[in-house]
């Protein structure tokens, strides 16, 4: 699979974080919700982020995609350093190399499916590959679709359309956040199994956040969180491991 | 960007809706007042009288002088407020120029008959329209007259006429075939329309024939005060008004357009920002998948740039007949000549449209900026939920305007020229919004925390209502803005003529001393001094003058036992001195005029006739008997009608005085003396600035609506969980009760200091009329509307099934 590698080395990291701390507040009331985080995410692999509620999930997200900047700490994505990045900087690089899957309201609602998903492209200014469109558009079985709505879909298929918006400018690392926590378990599999042919049809890197034990279990990986740290990792897990491994973390799941 | 921005519009035609609206109206004021202006720049008149005349000679009707700036000299030039008549002299001088057939001079007075106040006229110069008779004959004596077609009277039939002096009885000998479009037109012999207008050896205007000789009489002319109107310019001459209507027309236009930008501005600032607001979400997920704020920004203005041109051109076509309705309601009231034509000109619609475009785009460009600057992360985080603490740039903005306003204000205590008073403080009370604008946050705060203690006391409905107040800061800002500037506008519209007035009024019943007053057009003032008992009569006839450059309201009074009559209040010197020439002025006119008592005054009388005079007195009570006091007869002969509108009578009965002026039709006996220098125009006013009232109002209905329709979701939820709509209702209720409350305190709070300042600089006391039955009824009307424009769309949210409400996806 060709990678429009830019700046980095052929075989850096997807994601590396070394050391990251994000606190949020000042003083007293100050709140650390990452502290010291290092891991590497290897190209080409699904890893699933686990953690209780408030172990610094959503935050380790939001850095590693560069949706927030570290108190300390750096984060290379692709091998670029994000550290000292300027908003317009971090936006540019959001849009070419980072591709994301909220829980839900991922859509503008005021454009189609075909105008939604070459968003991306038309703010970059970059000129839309027809048959790439078609292709990814097939993928994830969107075909006939393309001009509704985002109101006249459901859940699944809207999460879909998020999905190939992430995929259309071939990113680095495609990030979802819960993105089946809106959805039916049957739908929730749908689009999981859409992520997981991500990865080994296309060679993208997805890197997931979930509390759900059975979306797990489609990643290479499951790296745990909690209070803010690495509690452990699981290669190549199963639902019931994940599960096992979440209540011993104590934390609800 | 251009696309993402028109697919955004069309499916949220309702959120665009009230900022269209908003700028619709303004468009349609801006082009409205930008017509009234043109026309006051470049109207023409149609004459009427003189329209059968080729040539018409008048004297020049402006005053002239010349303003020494560093190395430049600049003439100006300002229409005198009385007609400047022309020596006799000049009739002969263009009867020698080779090549006139024909001079026509022209005399012009106020006849009053019974049915109006027509323009007499000398038979002689019937031939400047040309009237021609359809019966009868020409007059041939004092007592003859011919009417025109209008009148309805026949030959034979008996007339009375007021004119210039005590009422006389002609008889009508002829009927002319011609009737003015808009004037009545009376005839009497020559002889005896001079003895009438009371200017001998002078003449209003001067008919030459034939058109031809035009440019022999420009040079016969030339280096004398003589001015030659051919064409359209002779209806300049005719409607000696008309110049005063266009400059009321330039100064009207100016403050009506001025206002209505700035507060379209305030108001479209809030509609975008209650838009931006409902759409945080969707901003949010633009920002972190792909655009940066430049570009949102970008998408913002675009989205304001379309919204703007629709609305600007939808509101540049309707401003049209705007300014044709504000044309025939200041015809109705005299403020403007019926035959000055609105110009119309692609100039005030393209100003409109431009204006409307440049305020969207500032409004958006401005409501956007805090969304915008937010880091993705925080915007999605905070995207459902509202920011908790209104930022410090924008409270520091809040407070640096709310020190421009207080600046304004103390400005305005210093000013005691209306001209000068009256643009400040509008620009005062829209500052204050302003202020109220970027303090929102804060303010909708402190007015929850206070309004939650009452509201908590219904168990519900009440405490829901708190609870939103509290959750939805932002919301409530940006309904409190128009809220309070409809309040304070609409007290300062309304209380500011009446603050000026008041005083006027107070000032001259605390200074007439006098048991009687007569109003209306009063001749024979001198038999009245003969009635037993009458110690003194003073005649009043108002003018304006001009001492130097500026303008003052003035009366001429009758000097002698002018202490027996009235008390303006003396500061310094007497009213005896009027009886020997010298003027009186009230003490605010000799601070602008930097004079004393004895200092020497160059006055331009109405008409323009220079005039020297000493300050004989000053007086505090400047209002109620206007700026300057003038001999009787000093004024009466050069003004257009020189009867007196008011007497005051010392001593004598009341039944004598009314039986001795009951034969003079339009005279009355008044309870009060009328104050002088009381502006004629303020209904007028009123009407104009009415806009800008209903202007504020459509913007309160537009935020409450856009606020409440937006909440479908919320209240689906509430109802889900066992709220009763009643309760909803309830909720809703006290909500808009709230907010009402916080607009009107601070609305009022605005106005309040705004005319107290007012009042300090234009009257000397900072007591501010606030009738209560008039301030409570705006209170209740923007209550009701209110209560309306939440009501109705919040029965509307409430008509969707809960569940599917809940289900609806986020568009």
């Amino acid at each position: 699979m060709p990678r429009r590698d830019r700046s980095a080395t052929p075989d850096a990291a997807a994601v590396q974080m070394t050391s990251v701390r994000k606190v949020y507040g000042k003083g007293a009331g100050a709140v650390t919700a990452l502290d010291g985080v290092t891991i590497t995410i290897p190209r080409g692999t699904f890893t699933a982020v686990m953690g209780p509620s408030g172990s610094g999930k959503s935050t380790f997200l939001h850095c590693a995609a560069g949706l927030d900047t570290p108190t300390s700490g750096t984060v290379l994505l692709g091998g670029t350093d994000l550290s000292g990045m300027s908003e317009v900087r971090l936006t540019e690089l959001r849009r070419s190399r980072v591709g994301f899957v909220f829980q839900a309201f991922n859509l503008v609602p005021s454009l189609d499916v075909l105008r939604n998903i070459e968003l991306p492209l038309r703010l970059s200014g970059t000129r839309t590959d027809r048959a790439r469109l078609e292709e990814i558009i097939a993928r994830v079985g969107l075909t006939g679709r393309t001009r509704h709505r985002p109101a006249q879909l459901s859940g699944g298929q809207q999460q879909r359309v998020a999905l190939a918006r992430a995929l259309v400018t071939r990113p680095e690392v495609i990030f979802g956040d819960e993105p089946t926590g809106a959805l039916d378990t049957a739908t929730g599999r749908d689009v999981l199994t859409l992520l997981r042919e991500a990865v080994d049809a296309l060679g993208q890197t997805v890197v997931v956040v979930t509390h759900d034990p059975v979306a797990a279990g489609y990643a290479d990986r499951v790296l745990f969180l909690a209070d803010g740290r690495i509690a452990g990792t699981l290669d190549a897990p199963s639902a019931d491991l994940v599960a096992e491994h979440m209540a011993g973390l104590g934390g609800r799941v | 960007m251009l696309s993402l921005a028109w697919h955004t519009l069309r499916s949220r035609k309702g959120a665009f809706a009230g900022a269209f609206v908003a700028l619709m109206c303004a468009a349609a004021l801006i082009t409205a007042c930008g017509v009234l202006l043109e026309t006051g720049l470049r109207g023409h008149i149609a004459p009427e009288r003189y329209a059968g005349a080729p040539i018409v000679v008048g004297a020049d009707q402006q005053v002239h002088w010349t303003k020494h700036k560093k190395h430049k000299v600049k003439t100006k030039s300002k229409p005198l407020t009385e007609r400047a008549w022309l020596s006799a002299d000049v009739a002969d001088r263009i009867a020698r120029v080779p090549g006139v057939t024909k001079v026509v001079p022209e005399v012009t007075f106020p006849a009053r008959t019974a049915h109006g106040t027509a323009q007499g006229h000398a038979w002689e110069s019937a031939a400047l329209t040309p009237f021609t008779l359809a019966a009868g004959r020409a007059p041939r004596t004092a007592a003859e007259v011919v009417a025109d077609a209008r009148a309805g009277v026949r030959p034979g039939d008996t007339i009375g006429v007021l004119a210039t002096e005590a009422p006389r009885t002609y008889r009508v000998v002829g009927v002319t075939a011609q009737a003015a479009p808009r004037q009545e037109n009376l005839f009497f012999t020559g002889q005896e329309a001079r003895r009438l207008a009371g200017r001998p050896g002078q003449v209003s205007a001067i008919g030459v024939f034939p058109a031809s000789a035009v440019s022999a009489v420009r040079a016969a002319l030339r280096g004398t005060p003589a001015e030659v109107h051919t064409g359209e310019s002779r209806g300049a001459l005719e409607f000696a008004d008309a110049s005063k209507a266009r400059v009321t027309l330039v100064s009207m236009g100016g403050a009506l357009g001025g206002t209505s930008l700035l507060v379209a501005i305030l108001v479209v600032v809030g509609t975008f920002t209650l838009t931006i607001e409902q759409r945080r979400r969707e901003l949010a997920l633009l920002r972190a998948i792909a655009a940066t704020p430049r570009q949102v920004r970008k998408m913002i203005g675009r989205e304001a740039l379309l919204v703007g041109t629709g609305a600007g051109l939808a509101g540049a076509a309707g401003g049209l007949f705007v300014a044709r309705w504000l044309r025939s309601l200041f015809v109705g009231h005299g403020v403007m000549p019926p035959n000055l034509g609105l110009v119309l000109s692609p100039f005030p619609m393209a100003a409109g449209l431009a204006a409307t475009v440049l305020a969207a785009w500032a409004a958006a460009r401005l409501s956007a900026r805090g969304t915008v600057r937010l880091r993705p992360a925080e915007a999605l985080a905070e995207a459902a939920v509202e920011r908790r603490r209104p930022p410090v740039a924008r409270t520091l903005a809040g407070l640096a305007v709310l020190a421009g306003h207080v600046t304004l204000l103390v400005v305005l205590r210093a000013l005691d020229v209306e001209a000068a008073a009256t643009p400040v403080t509008f620009l005062a009370v829209v500052l204050g919004a302003f202020a109220v604008a970027l303090l929102g946050p804060v303010l909708a705060r402190a007015a929850t925390a206070l309004l939650a203690v009452p509201l908590r006391l219904s168990r519900v409905s009440g405490h829901l209502a708190a609870a939103n107040g509290r959750a939805g800061t932002r919301r409530l800002a940006s309904v409190i803005t128009p809220l309070t500037l409809a309040v304070g506008m609409t007290c300062t519209i309304l209380f500011a003529p009446a603050t000026v007035a008041d005083a006027a009024t107070r000032q001259a019943s605390a200074g007439v001393r006098a048991g009687h007053v007569l109003t209306g057009r009063v001749p024979g003032a001198g038999e009245l001094s003969r009635l037993p008992g009458v110690r003194a009569v003073t005649a009043m006839v108002p003018t304006s003058i001009r001492v130097g450059q500026g303008k003052y309201a003035a009366q001429g009074v009758t000097p002698a036992g002018l202490t027996e009559t009235i008390d303006p209040g003396v500061r310094a010197g007497s009213l005896d001195g009027l009886a020997h020439g010298g003027v009186a002025v009230s003490a605010n006119a000799a601070g602008h005029m930097h004079a004393r008592l004895g200092t020497e005054l160059n006055v331009t009388l109405g008409d323009g006739t220079p005039l020297r005079a000493r300050v004989a007195a000053v007086y505090g009570r400047g209002l109620g008997f206007g700026d300057v006091l003038l001999p009787y007869d000093v004024v009466a002969a050069h003004v257009d009608d020189p009867l007196p509108r008011q007497v005051l009578v010392a001593g004598g009965s009341a039944d004598a005085l009314r039986r001795a002026v009951a034969r003079y039709p339009g005279v009355r006996t008044a309870p009060a003396a009328q104050a002088a220098g009381q502006r004629p125009d303020t209904e007028v006013n009123l009407v104009i600035m009415g806009l800008i009232i209903a202007f504020t109002a459509i913007a309160v209905v537009n935020t409450l609506a856009m606020a409440t329709a937006e909440r479908s979701r919320e209240f689906a939820l509430l109802r889900m969980v066992g709220t009763t709509k009643r309760q909803i209702h309830r909720m809703l209720r006290l909500e808009t009760l709230s907010v009402t409350l916080t607009g009107v305190v601070l609305g009022t709070a605005i106005a309040l200091a705004t005319l107290s300042a007012y009042g300090a600089g234009m009257t000397g006391s900072a007591r501010p009329a606030f009738p209560p039955p008039a301030y409570l009824g705006v209170v209740a009307a923007l209550t009701v509307l209110a209560l309306l424009a939440t009501a109705i769309p919040g029965r509307l949210a409430l008509t969707v099934h809960p569940p599917e409400a809940l289900g609806a996806r986020e568009t």
